[in-house]
């Protein structure tokens, strides 16, 4: 039966090749906008890490782009707000930190092991950011006072991080690379089970916290302050904490952000392309489905000849609208052949890193899915038509 | 001819308003979306207030400063910084009018207790003058104003209304950023998609917290000159490259000095084809058009594909035309015809459709003051992108039919 078929499709190979090159296309169209779509919805089962509700971002400005050099002044300064911030009665808890969530800024590091170029984020942050945050720690501890009088440097990494550099081996106590010649080396105290700072939709990361001790006079001052407020705080408390703020650094600017606007104004960043891709496919889709339909009922209405004689040979109008469906199922396959075969060099020649072997695959289904449904629904009426076509047709025909 | 060309097609258009449907779909859809980017791209790089003289414009807005070897390399980029501007860009040759400003700033404001996000930009008077904003009340502010540090700013027509409300705002004053401005002008809203001009507030650049911007070579200025003429471009980047190889940097740590003078189109091309240093701009363009060309390509298909089938529907016709001795040429001419015909119908509801979306754009606030309007450029570029798809997509159809042999077609078509 599928031999014929395909014997059938062969003999107006000239017709159907435009509509498998169209196929082929559509096919490429859908799976672009399926992987966005799968990349994404795996992202967001991923747990986050961390807590954002009722958490404030206070970005200081100090007027000074780099942060490479800064004077004792600044430093105290620092102090001085941070102090401020933490005898407030509206607030919970305060933490310093060089970038905070839902930021697309932050400061990048990478590291050699076994040959391989392992990158990875990095946060200073004084010791409460763990309950600023509600970070989860699963191995070891998080920061403490007696990190202080430490003769090396206590780092917190997250699980991505700790695979990456330690395979299965409990990593706490470890040292971590090679970083910091003539520093004290870095050893790994704790690991949290993820930080994923980009948010919901970004792909996991590796993640590395240091410890900042706001009294040492050879770090440089955090250009973030990060406060958890307790629970019923109201919106207007935010216009006195910058006059609180601008009080103590007259020279200085501040802009304070709730993380759910940080988060917000992350999240429609990152969906918009996908929206507007989506869109445009969506209604691309709705052409080819109208196109492919106008196509084939033109096909049907030129092939009433041949149909008659089937008819009049005693075929029934179930095999009639089966024989029109599975043409175009066989010219569908095809089209889908080719386009699986372009699709599968990427990950071959990996071209693209970041989407993994699974999301790849549920693509590839999910725009083939899509595709054999939209040709069938676009064969409906067609194949319709063609039932209704009268055996004396073909006798009066020529 | 043309006359009953046109005749025919409209009989045929009429015949099969389902595929006149689907055709005028396929092509007023692609061309929404090609004149959305196109009008996207234009005002972003066309030359329109306040940004009028935006092709007299070459501007330095990326620099970076690097030294070291190896591992110790170290690289601070940004935009520029005041004091590299002041020092070495005032009098470069060929340059009507130098401006130096900030890139815009989002700091907060409180009114009322209620929060305002407001952009900031500090500039000074030779901005008033290259720029052509419009003003609703008062007037910029000047030269003398930036040299006396005096506390004055132009501010939008948006942030007029969200502190003043529809009253006057000429001679309030506003506290923005924990300081206080005189306004002494209001300006009609500039879109956000105009790099150089956008803000909601503008005050002197000497009114800056701090004097330390005086100082930086590498922070979050641009300067802009304004030239005689575009045909001075080149001798102007030269000179500006000449320059920069004479600085002196302030920090030992490096010694390495990365920047250019460059139009809009550049800078920002460059920022999406990284490593360019050699022809930024035409490559961006021919990305943009290569991608637009990618998009056509299913539309196109589609089209061909329809055009296709309903020619075999018009065999007989061509048979009888054929038989009377039309040439194959005459009938693709006829039939391309036909096609851009109904490419400029869709063209017509492509900009409806077209001005439809933008309008949404618009009003989603995505694109804050966003202010569409279509130009004479964008009708152009419709015009001709229709007519391109009607002979792209009825050229291979109309080949096809013309090689019709007159007795088959006759017969009521071929396989």
């Amino acid at each position: 039966m599928i031999k014929h078929l395909i014997k059938l499709v062969w003999n107006r190979k000239r017709f159907n090749f435009l509509i498998t090159l169209e196929i082929l296309v559509s096919f490429l169209v859908l799976f672009v906008v399926m992987m966005f779509v799968a990349y994404y919805a795996n992202n967001y089962r991923q747990p986050l890490g961390f807590e954002y509700e009722n958490v404030w971002n206070i970005n200081i400005d100090v007027k000074q782009e780099s942060d490479d050099y800064f004077t004792p002044e600044q430093q105290a300064l620092t102090r001085q707000l941070f102090n401020t911030v933490k005898d407030l009665p509206e607030v919970e808890s305060v933490a310093s930190a060089l970038s905070v969530p839902y930021q697309s800024s932050g400061s990048f590091s990478s590291e050699e092991h076994n040959g391989k170029n392992i990158e990875y984020e990095r946060g200073e942050v004084t010791s409460d950011f763990q309950t600023v945050l509600k970070l989860n720690v699963v191995a070891g501890r998080w920061f403490n006072k007696d990190d202080d009088a430490a003769n090396f440097r206590p780092v917190v990494i997250n699980r991505n991080l700790t695979e990456a550099m330690f395979g299965n081996e409990d990593p706490v106590g470890k040292v971590f690379g090679s970083e910091g010649e003539g520093r004290k080396e870095s050893r790994v105290v704790g690991v949290v089970s993820d930080f994923r700072k980009q948010g919901e939709l970004a792909g996991a990361g590796n993640f590395l916290f240091t410890r900042k001790n706001l009294n040492d006079p050879k770090e440089r001052p955090p250009r973030n302050l990060v406060i958890r407020l307790r629970p019923g705080v109201p919106a207007e408390f935010e216009s006195q904490l910058n006059d609180k703020l601008q009080a103590v650094a007259k020279n200085w600017s501040f802009e304070i952000q709730p993380l759910v606007n940080l988060r917000e104004s992350l999240f429609r960043l990152q969906l918009i392309p996908v929206v507007v891709l989506g869109i445009i496919a969506a209604f691309l889709m709705i052409m080819v489905a109208l196109g492919l339909t106008g196509v084939l009922w033109q096909s049907v209405t030129q092939r009433r000849k041949e149909i008659g004689l089937r008819r009049a040979k005693g075929a029934t109008a179930a095999r009639i609208k089966n024989q029109i469906l599975g043409e175009l199922l066989v010219i569908a396959t095809f089209g889908l052949l080719i386009g699986i075969l372009l699709v599968v060099q990427f990950p071959l020649l990996d071209v693209i890193g970041f989407i993994s072997a699974k999301i790849y695959l549920y693509s590839i289904l999910a725009a083939a899915l899509t595709i054999y449904l939209l040709t069938i629904l676009c064969g409906l009426y067609p194949s319709w038509l063609a039932t209704k076509v009268q055996p004396a047709e073909a006798l009066h025909y020529e | 001819m043309l006359k009953n060309y046109i005749k025919t097609a409209y009989k045929v258009f009429l015949r099969r308003k389902f595929f006149t449907f689907i055709s005028l779909f396929a092509i007023s859809f692609t061309l929404i979306v090609l004149m959305v980017a196109t009008s996207l791209f234009d005002h972003v790089f066309g030359a329109m207030p306040p940004e009028k003289n935006l092709d007299r414009m070459l501007g330095v807005y990326r620099m970076s400063m690097s030294g070291g070897e190896g591992e110790r390399r170290s690289t601070r980029s940004g935009l520029v910084g005041y004091g590299l501007l002041d020092r070495y860009c005032r009098d470069l040759p060929f340059v009507e009018k130098t401006s130096f400003f900030t890139a815009p700033n989002s700091i907060p404001a409180y009114h009322n207790g209620e929060k305002l996000k407001l952009f900031f930009k500090r500039t000074d008077g030779a901005f008033w003058q290259i720029m052509d904003f419009n003003f609703i009340e008062g007037a910029p502010f000047t030269e003398e104003d930036d040299k006396n540090r005096n506390f004055v700013a132009v501010i939008n027509e948006a942030t007029r209304k969200k502190f003043f409300g529809e009253a006057s705002a000429v001679g309030k004053s506003i506290a923005v950023d924990g300081q206080n401005f005189r306004v002494v002008g209001v300006v009609g809203n500039v879109p956000v998609l105009r790099v150089l001009s956008f803000s909601d507030v503008w005050a002197p650049v000497s009114t800056a917290k701090s004097d330390g911007y005086k100082k930086e070579f590498v922070e979050n200025f641009m300067g802009v000159f304004l030239a005689r003429s575009k045909d001075d471009f080149p001798a102007i980047k030269e000179e500006f490259s000449a320059r920069l190889t004479q600085v002196e940097l302030p920090d030992k740590q490096f010694n390495r000095l990365e920047g250019q003078a460059e139009t809009v189109l550049e800078g920002i091309g460059s920022l999406f084809i990284s490593e360019g240093t050699g022809g930024g701009p035409s490559q961006f363009i021919l990305a943009a058009l290569i991608a637009a060309l990618l998009f056509m390509l299913l539309p196109t298909i589609n089209l061909i594909n329809i055009n296709v089938s309903r020619i075999m529907e018009r065999a007989s016709e061509v048979g009888v035309r054929k038989a009377f001795g039309a040439s194959s040429l005459t009938l693709v001419w006829q039939f391309v015809i036909e096609n851009v015909l109904l490419s400029l119908v869709g063209g017509a509801i492509g900009f409806i459709g077209s001005y439809l979306v933008l309008q949404m754009i618009a009003r989603s606030g995505f694109i804050p003051y966003a202010d569409f309007h279509f130009n004479y450029r964008i009708f152009l570029y419709g015009f001709c992108m229709a007519v391109f798809f009607g002979l792209l997509s009825g050229v291979y159809p109309a080949w096809k039919m013309s090689r019709l042999h007159p007795v088959q077609a006759l017969q009521g078509g071929t396989r």
